[in-house]
């Protein structure tokens, strides 16, 4: 499941749909999330009272200390020599030593202490140090129980001089990202998050298998109704779905309608307006994939199935032969993948051929949300380390060892590294240019639980368009109220 | 003396009455769980409450838990327990029927597997296509099992998640039984079998007036279990609510509230209603045990 994000996530216990990550899922990540579990329950029955009287009690503040190096061309934020940082670490499906890795860069440069410390459950851990008022200097803001961003705004730096200053080789840290990359970390027009991972959402397939059935990739949803009986003549089904995962197909059709009606009908829906679905390039979606439901193009039994095991009836069975996800699909399925499978990615399919954004365009978002707090000892600091993991080295090595784009452009040779996912979501990336867009509500307000309930009813067909429109606008508005 | 009486009653005001305070006053702000200050907003988490839809699918869900899960626990332990130790061989000593010892054991196993292994167990029994339970029923012949999705049904996920909480408590409840049962005297059940008395006229008689104090507890402490449920829930249904939401639970909707969504207040306020409604569960148990006692010792 994705993992977490922005802001996000989760895993089992976890939330939202997001972006980015890849984190979650693996195997290894269930054992945590089901620790999580365990610590969730105990935090929601008994602990809530507890820990917020302790937080309470120690609602002191802090200050900025700390920050007392001189700003210059070369030491942009005014890093003191030999002061120390901490930065806490969502440890999830991208582990947490490339940020070891920069932190380490940061303390030869500065004669710095780091402390980079990996953390999988950042909002329960650092409730009281918020309250405390003495946070650490650096958080990697994700996973399942991320803290929800709306909820500590006013409490953070804003980095619109970490993307000012210049990296480790002297070049304009701007310059060398991805377009758009400052939207998901925008929120109430401030710059708070630098989202570090850069994760392409698409529709994911097998390059070997549609070469040997002669299958093309759809471009529409009619190609794809198309496919599907070709799928069914083989005995194979289009979709699959699991159940903590049925948001992804929100996340299918949501990056179509946009695509098809342009980006006003992503504004309407991600600033939670009246009517919002009822528009109709998402309505146009909704019908086509009802009509994919009907046609019993979709492995039944998807509300009763885990999602890595749904999943794997795409990667390892390949009963199913396409699959809808973030870039991370990669990397969660790695043992679960079938031989010479040769994953690639294509991007959504549009409702005609003459949408309004191309049918390159992509959702493609910066994961994996960096704050600084304000209250922090040394937000120099912190924001010290953001730019040493925006310089070539760090980011070369988290794409390398983690087969993932970070935000920094260009540092993904051909081979991808040797992987045929991460080349092509660097292809389609090209492709697109500047028609990247993003949507963040279902992370931001935290409705992706909600989401999933209907999603199950309506990928099982218990639940028609108009229930599905009915329901999706319902959690819009009850958001919008509570805002 | 006034040490070991003060010092106690401060233990526990401090940390059982306080936070029990605490809880309440968050509930009446809109606290967002991050930051020193909040506003005082009165009861609008509880109206709100009220009208919210999701919330009150929750408190319906938990009502059907609290009402099924112990009443078919005890029932079942109840029947184990007394097959196990009174309703053996109709002549000789009383005793159970063979091999009860081996019943009662085996019968006891589930309780020694944590919950959240239960639940990860049999979330993978009910898997549409690798799970047991399809593949069984595949296999003799039953082919529209074929994918179908015990969880995913709006028919089927409540009782089988409620099965898998009665699986998971029975082992337990059945020794309790079984060792109030031992207590009773041999002679009574002596007498009534002298007077030709049924095995379940037998239960139905004597065993359950003799064990009344220990259905009480045991429906008590199942009731507040089931009314949390957290744990197998989460388990079963990770991220969400089960199809439709119906197997939703107070305590998972209040974790997403507190967790995801970042509303603590409103979140504290849905913990102060499930506490309301475990103590009033608890208070309907103890009446109606009351009233039907007071009725049987008119009689006699």
């Amino acid at each position: 499941m994705r993992p977490c994000g922005r802001t996000r996530r989760t895993i089992n216990t976890y939330n939202t749909e997001k972006k980015g990550n890849t984190h979650t899922m693996t195997t290894e990540n269930r054992g945590v999330d089901r620790r999580s579990f365990l610590r969730g329950a105990m935090a929601a029955a008994v602990a809530v009272p507890i820990t917020v009287s302790l937080a309470s009690c120690s609602s002191g503040g802090s200050g900025d200390s700390g920050s007392g190096g001189t700003k210059s061309a070369k030491n942009p934020f005014g890093i003191k020599e030999s002061s120390s940082i901490e930065a806490v670490i969502f440890n999830g499906g991208y582990g947490y030593d490339y940020v070891s890795y920069a932190a380490k860069l940061v303390d030869k440069k500065w004669k710095t202490t780091s402390k980079v410390k990996p953390q999988t459950n950042i909002a329960q851990s650092l409730q009281p140090r918020f309250v405390g008022g003495n946070p650490p200097d650096l958080i990697d803001n994700s996973g399942a129980n991320q803290i929800g961003f709306n909820t500590i705004l006013k409490s953070l730096e804003t980095l619109d001089d970490v993307f000012a200053a210049n990296n480790y080789e002297g070049k304009k840290i701007s310059d060398t990202l991805y377009p758009n990359v400052k939207v998901p970390g925008t929120f109430s027009n401030k710059f708070v998050a630098m989202n570090y991972v850069m994760t392409v959402y698409a529709v994911w397939y097998s390059a070997s298998l549609f070469e040997e059935n002669g299958w093309t990739p759809p471009k529409t949803w009619d190609e794809a109704l198309d496919l599907g009986a070709k799928a069914k003549a083989k005995g194979k089904y289009l979709f699959v779905w699991g159940k903590e995962a049925a948001t992804y197909y929100l996340t299918l059709a949501l990056d179509s309608a946009i695509k098809e009606g342009g980006l006003d009908v992503m504004n309407a829906v991600n600033n939670l307006e009246k009517n919002a679905w009822s528009q109709k390039p998402i309505q146009d979606v909704f019908n086509a994939l009802e009509k994919i439901v009907k046609a019993g193009y979709f492995i039944p039994g998807g509300a009763g199935t885990q999602f890595t095991a749904a999943q794997a009836k795409w990667s390892n069975d390949q009963q199913a032969i396409l699959y809808p996800s973030g870039g991370w699909i990669e990397n969660e399925m790695k043992k679960a993948t079938k031989e010479g499978f040769k994953m690639t990615g294509a991007p959504a399919m549009t409702v005609t051929s003459d949408s309004k954004l191309p049918y390159e365009a992509l959702r493609a978002a910066a994961g994996e949300p960096y704050i600084v707090p304000s209250q922090g000892k040394n937000v120099a600091g912190g924001k010290e380390i953001m730019r040493a993991m925006l310089s070539k080295d760090a980011a070369t090595n988290f794409s390398k060892t983690r087969l993932a784009p970070t935000i920094v452009k260009g540092l993904v040779p051909a081979d991808g590294f040797g992987s045929t996912a991460l080349v092509s979501q660097t292809k389609m990336l090209d492709a697109a240019g500047d028609n990247i867009f993003d949507w963040e509500f279902s992370s931001l307000y935290g409705l992706n639980t909600d989401q999933l309930v209907i999603w199950n009813s309506f990928l099982s067909g218990q639940a028609d368009v108009a229930a599905l429109t009915k329901q999706m606008q319902k959690i819009s508005d009850d958001a919008a109220a509570s805002k | 003396m006034a040490v070991f009486l003060i010092l106690p009653l401060a233990i526990f005001l401090l940390f059982v009455i306080w936070p029990f305070v605490q809880a309440i006053y968050y509930s009446l702000t809109d606290w967002g769980g991050f930051s020193p200050t909040m506003n005082f907003i009165g009861f609008d988490n509880f109206v709100k409450l009220a009208n919210d839809d999701t919330f009150m699918q929750a408190v319906f869900n938990c009502i059907l838990l609290g009402i099924f899960v112990p009443l078919i626990t005890i029932v079942v332990a109840l029947i184990i327990a007394s097959v196990v130790t009174v309703a053996g061989p109709s002549k000789g000593t009383i005793r159970g029927v063979k091999g009860s010892g081996f019943y009662r054991t085996v019968s006891f196993f589930p309780y020694c597997i944590p919950a959240i292994v239960i639940g990860l167990i049999w979330s993978q029994v009910y898997d549409p296509s690798a799970g047991l339970l399809n593949g069984f029923l595949t296999s003799i012949g039953l082919h529209k099992f074929t994918n179908f999705a015990w969880l995913g049904e709006v028919a089927t996920a409540m009782p089988a998640s409620m099965f898998v909480i009665i699986w998971g408590f029975i082992g337990f409840y059945t020794v309790l039984f079984v060792a109030a049962i031992k207590s009773i005297p041999a002679e009574i059940y002596e007498a009534v079998r002298l007077d030709g008395a049924t095995r379940f006229r037998t239960a139905w008689s004597i065993t359950l007036p003799s064990i009344r104090d220990n259905i009480q507890t045991a429906y008590i402490y199942l009731g507040i279990a089931a009314l949390d449920s957290f744990v197998y829930m989460s388990a079963l249904f990770p991220n969400a609510g089960g199809p439709a939401n119906t197997t939703l639970v107070i305590s998972q909707d209040l974790f997403n509230t507190a967790f995801r969504k970042g509303q603590f207040g409103y979140a504290t306020a849905m913990g102060v209603v499930l506490a309301a409604i475990t103590l009033l569960f608890a208070a309907i148990v103890f009446g109606i045990v009351r009233l039907t006692k007071g009725r049987e010792e008119g009689r006699s």
